[in-house]
């Protein structure tokens, strides 16, 4: 509640202080690249622990990703390229990996970089008394090895097509130095070697984490000599220190982005506001187990009678799409040629009725002498919430009875997700880059703690995923997957109500930033991002 | 008087133990555990792995078996390791066979927010008891009704709203005191003066707004303390007898009046180690309120327990303290107590 109040109020304020002119730079001169300077970023969050396998925070594999690589990347068309690997080839069978390490790589200690660091960080990851939540995936290598120094090979029972997503997102980690360390606790955890850009400078605990570059980085120097995060939890007080120019970057949120930022004509003399594609997307899920939800035509009914446009402009002033497949919009994966269930009272009405559904004397549904009521549970998230009270209004509107419960998130999953123990909820799913989406819809993963947690079980579904997982040809896969969004969009197990934009706001004076924002977002080539001397802080002393 | 004292501190072991076991058994009542809440969501993330978690950090033994593995293990003073994936001390830092320090939460947030309390506790008092008697002095006055007024517009306003304001007016707008954190960046090159000024410039708000709310509390209590020993016959003599209304305030009614003060400054030892929120939140203050809040949220058993051990620890030592200072300043309780 404070969060939203101290928002509206800063909207108030910032709005009334149209004369305060901070800064008269003019930030706009183009200026040739420079290298040195200092980034400042927040984060809201301290990262737990620099090696991204164990950690599973965001703040964690933010700073991680900067000082370590993985064998695959994501270019900036999210396809894959070479990150400490040269280049990699797939057998006819798809059962076996061979990837060509990049040669004469070094440690930022100094130490060769070779295959048996990625055996060793496979082995890691395998291995069951390593406390990581996500060794399943590796664990589909039958065998790994070595055939020198500089190729590794992965070997599979089954083709798995989510393969290479996976070596993309596996941070390598140095043998020379873990080997004889207890990875789940070991010190390394906090001061890390790794092969990238960046490398730990300093770490002030609760307050800020510094960056420096490693001379021994495998794409060779980047322009900013020093990037410090500063933690800061709260999203007011990291706003105030971006317009101050105390830091450089953050996110920020749509109020800002469309209220703030056009009220206030000096903030954008400074600060660019990039908007791209966010990395998830918002919906509402029946328990399928239940009754009345067990009825596709109810649950037509209830997508016809929620206006999601309503719900975009409402919760995010206008800042999202709407989806009709769990992709992102705009890429490969998205199955275009879906119709979308847009807003219509009447046939909505219409498929409640044929249900065996009446109007009763209070204007609710009901058959049999029931009413057509429940409950939409969500987590303590604002938008979620937001989300849940327009909902509310327009099935009220039809003549569904909902109610709204708002419970914090280990009592959510707890008690009410593992257990089965909900009707509806608001809630999210990641738009992923790989299509895979079997542990969110493939009937054997409906048991507690699993993800197809409101109980999805279609025959087709599980097949069309199971090939899909097998399938390495992108034209096939993609026939797979549209198949599968387009039976998912007809049946309707989920609404999808929103998919919302990331937005950043950046200072002038960070130089490089990409005016049209790629597909991997604005941050894909932060390496180039550069400070014009004349515009660093008085740093020196750093 | 010794006996007294040995009494008092045996009690305190049973105690400390119903304490630790009620708060153990609330903690575990709430639904989930550590490894439900840093993957739950995360499709990469399976089942079985959560699983063999649970079994790493005996979450899946009956309750009362990890109370006893947990009681243990704080008998010798091992207030164990966080759950979380940093697997940080919760007590004190630790050294690895190489000499690498991990260092522990309390021991990093304590200090800080220790010494903002302190600051806060100190101003508290002697603002108070200026104004409680101001206030006495000018009972009813309009001296008396414009303090009376400012403390419980202290008191009423909602801090963080008032600390945005100030955030915004003198950190942004006219840039005379830090935003947020505790340092400035380039603090390890600042002199050690430098560095001292540096901390209390980036303190001066989060010390201002905790203040105002205990302002309200203790004058009040001081200025209605002053008033009830000023109708007291003895002042009526003393001053009868021609003394200095200035030694009738200071020497005998407000020595009096302090006195209840004794037993809230032992109440808010505990206090000391406790801070706010929302306001380590919005400035940013890596201190123990964040602590405690983010391991509640994340079910960290360990580092909730450790916190509030400590914390009742520091309790029931306020307490005694807080009776003995009673008896060492008022003559009467003492001889009831030597009796």
């Amino acid at each position: 509640m404070h969060k939203f109040l101290a928002l509206i109020f800063l909207s108030l304020v910032v709005g009334c202080n149209n004369s305060q002119n901070l800064d008269n730079t003019n930030y706009d001169d183009p200026i040739p690249p420079e290298s040195g300077g200092v980034l400042t970023n927040a984060m809201i969050g301290e990262p737990n622990n620099l090696i991204a396998m164990i950690a599973g925070d965001s703040a964690s594999s933010a700073i991680a990703g900067q000082i370590f690589n993985a064998l695959l990347k994501y270019d900036q068309n999210l396809g894959f390229e070479g990150d400490l690997a040269d280049s990699w080839t797939i057998s006819d069978d798809y059962k076996k990996i061979t990837f060509n390490l990049k040669q004469d790589i070094k440690w930022a200690d100094d130490k060769p970089f070779t295959c048996e660091d990625v055996l060793f960080t496979w082995k890691k990851v395998t291995d069951p008394d390593t406390r990581t939540p996500y060794g399943s995936d590796y664990q589909l290598v039958s065998s790994a090895s070595c055939a020198n120094n500089h190729i590794f090979i992965a070997e599979y029972d089954e083709p798995y097509a989510p393969a290479l997503e996976t070596w993309a997102s596996l941070h390598i980690l140095p043998e020379h130095l873990l080997k004889n360390e207890n990875i789940n606790d070991t010190y390394f955890s906090l001061n890390p070697t790794g092969t990238n850009f960046y490398a730990l400078d300093e770490w002030t605990t609760g307050q800020q984490v510094k960056l420096k570059t490693n001379p021994n980085s495998v794409h060779g120097r980047p322009l900013l000599e020093k990037k410090i995060t500063r933690i800061i939890p709260d999203l007011s007080s990291q706003f105030m220190e971006l317009i101050a120019g105390n830091i450089d970057l953050m996110n920020i949120n749509p109020i800002q982005y469309s209220r703030v930022f056009p009220s206030r004509s000096e903030l954008n003399d400074k600060i660019n506001l990039y908007k791209e594609m966010g990395n998830g997307y918002t919906y509402f899920g029946f328990n399928l187990k239940k009754k009345p939800f067990d009825d596709l035509n109810i649950r037509k009914a209830i997508s016809y009678a929620i206006n999601k446009e309503e719900i975009i402009n409402g919760v995010l002033l206008g800042l999202g799409e709407e989806i009709t497949s769990p992709y992102k919009p705009g890429t490969y994966w998205e199955n275009k040629s879906i119709n979308k269930i847009s807003f219509d009272v009447s046939k909505s009405r219409e498929l409640l009725e044929k249900s065996g559904y009446q109007l009763n004397a209070n204007n609710i549904y009901e058959k049999d002498g029931k009413p057509l009521a429940f409950e939409i549970l969500t987590n303590q998230n604002k938008q979620r919430e937001m989300t849940a009270v327009l909902i509310q209004r327009r099935l009220q509107d039809i003549g569904i009875d909902v109610s709204i419960r708002v419970i914090e998130w280990a009592s959510f999953v707890n008690r009410f997700i593992k257990t089965g123990e909900f009707e509806a909820v608001v809630l999210g799913w990641s738009l992923s880059l790989d299509p895979d989406q079997y542990s969110i819809w493939h009937s054997s993963q409906d048991g507690p703690g699993q993800f197809n947690f409101i109980g999805y079980n279609n025959p087709r579904v599980d097949t069309l995923l199971e090939n899909g997982r097998k399938e390495l040809k992108n034209e096939k896969r993609k026939q797979i997957y549209d198949e599968f969004s387009k039976i998912i969009y007809d049946e309707q197990p989920i609404i999808y109500l929103y998919a919302g934009y990331g937005l950043t706001a950046i200072h002038k004076k960070i130089k490089g930033v990409k005016k049209i924002t790629p597909p991997a977002g604005v941050f894909h080539n932060d390496y180039e991002w550069y400070i014009p001397k004349k515009f660093r802080r008085n740093e020196m002393s750093l | 008087m010794l006996n007294y004292l040995i009494k008092r501190i045996l009690w305190m072991i049973p105690m400390l133990i119903g304490i630790s076991l009620i708060s153990f058994f609330i903690m575990h009542l709430a639904p989930g555990d550590i490894t439900s809440n840093e993957s739950a969501f995360n499709p990469k993330a399976s089942e079985e792995s959560r699983q063999k978690l649970r079994e790493l950090y005996n979450l899946d033994k009956p309750i009362i078996v990890q109370y006893g593995l947990w009681l243990k293990r704080i008998v010798q003073l091992d207030f164990g390791s966080s759950f979380a994936s940093h697997q940080r001390p919760v007590l004190w830092e630790t050294k690895d066979e190489n000499g690498n320090i991990k260092p522990g939460l309390i021991q990093k947030a304590l200090p800080i927010t220790l010494l903002i309390n302190l600051l806060t506790i100190l101003l508290i008092f002697s603002i108070s008891i200026l104004l409680g008697t101001i206030a006495a002095i000018k009972k009813n006055k309009i001296p008396d009704r414009i303090i009376t007024l400012f403390v419980f517009i202290g008191f009423a306003i909602p801090g963080f709203w008032l600390a945005l304001i100030l955030m915004y007016s003198l950190g942004v707008v006219n840039q005379v005191l830090p935003i947020s954190g505790l340092h400035s960046v380039g603090y390890e090159q600042m002199s050690k003066l430098g560095q001292i000024f540096d901390l209390l410039k980036h303190l001066a708000l989060p010390v201002f707004i905790s203040c105002l709310s205990g302002l309200a509390g203790i004058s009040l209590y001081v200025r209605n303390g002053m008033i009830e020993i000023l109708n007291q016959d003895f002042i009526k003599t003393a001053r009868a007898k021609g003394l200095y209304e200035k030694k009738v305030i200071f020497v005998h009614t407000l020595k009096n009046a302090l006195l209840p003060l004794i037993t809230i400054l032992g109440l808010s030892i505990p206090g000391l180690i406790g801070g706010s929120v929302i306001a380590e939140s919005i400035f940013a203050i890596p201190g123990m309120g964040k602590l405690f809040y983010d391991a509640v949220l994340m079910r960290d058993f360990p580092v909730v327990m450790g916190i509030l051990t400590i914390g009742s620890i520091l309790t029931l030592i306020g307490n005694l303290i807080a009776d003995l200072a009673y008896a060492w300043a008022d003559p009467r309780i003492r001889r009831g107590l030597v009796k």
